[in-house]
């Protein structure tokens, strides 16, 4: 409950009009703060819903497959240049981000994750290192601002990030590979 | 084995709901950028063009209907942008240069809308135009002074303009074309010339067969 009501918090914060366009006026903090805080959320939110509904998850999530993959769905979704232009141009694509990135990826990543076998994580986690490769090179290299929103620096910027994000990934997942866990156990 | 079965289920629902989102996302997939979106609308709505009090390097003043019974190709631009607007004038010039001389100045016109109307006066506009080996004539470089008149236009024809703190505007780019009636059919992409000199060849190709 407890949980439930810091993630519901979080969420009423940045829905809070100052604070959503402060984040929002930096294109680097809208994707890469804004939105991993409302899957945040979600995630902290979703330990009610699991409380309540253990059967729901059970029966649907068994094995965990369906919420991750709902979960990379949003998050592709959410980082392709127009739904982020959309965001801000239109208040119903607004708020279907506060929804779908806090109750259609929080909740399900929560509930998956533990299920996942340590393969199906390092498969996740490769699938988002070959993303944010992608896409940071998308934004570094794309000769044409893709949002109308933000001008070419803060294009450039967010590339960037996206590749910093992704070398750490690889530095991750090389650490996992090449370390035994047991061994410090 | 009945558990399996409802996890399958639910990841082919959870793949038919992404598709149908990035479907709608993305126009049915054909558009990925806020641009691309905002190009396919207005080819879709032909607004028409407002009515605004152009002018132009030579001092000027005019309103559209100045261009009755003519094609307008217009970009819009501002004279101390260093990176973009050059490159769009000197395709534009480009495209004026692949026209036949029989259409140029009859049947169609061109003309370059500044935005930036405190800097861009008569004067600057005028010195701007001898770079691209524009006329002053059949192509035309102009501003609107009028703050309200100038949104409404660019509002209407989807042109985005942020200014930053260096004085510079952040501004999306692209080829319009208005016809004889002031309506906007067609925008095309500023870095394919000979596309944007071959599609307005044959359409002017097509209106002198059916005025004959």
């Amino acid at each position: 409950m407890n949980q439930f009501f810091s993630g519901f918090l979080l969420v009423i914060f940045l829905a809070l009009p100052p604070v959503a366009h402060l984040l929002e006026s930096i294109m680097i903090v809208h994707m890469h703060m804004q939105m991993p805080l409302l899957v945040i959320a979600g995630f902290l939110m979703a330990r009610l819903f699991q409380l309540r509904f253990p059967r729901f998850f059970e029966k649907w999530n068994g094995n965990g497959i369906p919420g991750i993959l709902l979960f990379l769905i949003i998050i592709v979704f959410w980082t392709i240049p127009r739904s982020m232009d959309e965001a801000l141009n239109f208040q119903s694509m607004e708020i279907f981000k506060f929804f779908s990135l806090s109750i259609l990826a929080g909740i399900p990543l929560r509930d998956s994750w533990k299920k996942l076998s340590s393969f199906g994580k390092n498969a996740v986690i490769i699938i988002f290192t070959i993303k944010y490769f992608g896409m940071g090179l998308l934004y570094i290299k794309a000769p044409v601002q893709l949002c109308n929103n933000y001008l070419i620096m803060d294009q450039l910027t967010l590339g960037w990030g996206f590749l910093t994000t992704a070398i750490c990934l690889v530095i991750y997942l090389l650490y996992v590979t090449f370390t035994d866990p047991t061994k410090y156990q | 084995m009945i558990k399996n079965r409802h996890t399958a289920f639910a990841s082919f629902l959870v793949i038919i709901f992404g598709c149908i989102l990035f479907y709608l996302g993305t126009d049915g997939f054909t558009a990925f950028t806020a641009e691309t979106a905002r190009v396919n609308q207005l080819i879709d709505i032909k607004p028409k063009f407002s009515d605004v009090t152009f002018e132009d390097s030579k001092g000027r003043t005019y309103s559209i209907s100045e261009f009755k019974d003519k094609y307008v190709f217009i970009t819009f631009l501002y004279t101390s942008c260093t990176t973009v607007c050059p490159k769009l004038e000197m395709n534009m010039s480009k495209v004026y240069d692949l026209l036949p001389n029989k259409y140029i100045g009859k049947d169609i016109v061109f003309l370059s809308i500044s935005f930036d109307a405190k800097r861009d006066d008569p004067a600057t506009l005028e010195k701007y135009r001898g770079y691209f080996n524009s006329d002053g004539e059949t192509w035309r470089m102009a501003r609107i002074s009028n703050q309200a008149e100038l949104d409404s236009l660019l509002n209407a024809f989807g042109v985005i303009v942020i200014p930053d703190e260096n004085g510079n505007f952040a501004h999306n780019s692209a080829f319009y074309l208005v016809d004889k009636q002031g309506t906007l059919i067609d925008v095309m992409d500023y870095k394919k010339i000979d596309e944007a000199g071959q599609k307005l060849v044959s359409i002017l190709k097509k209106d002198g067969g059916s005025k004959q």
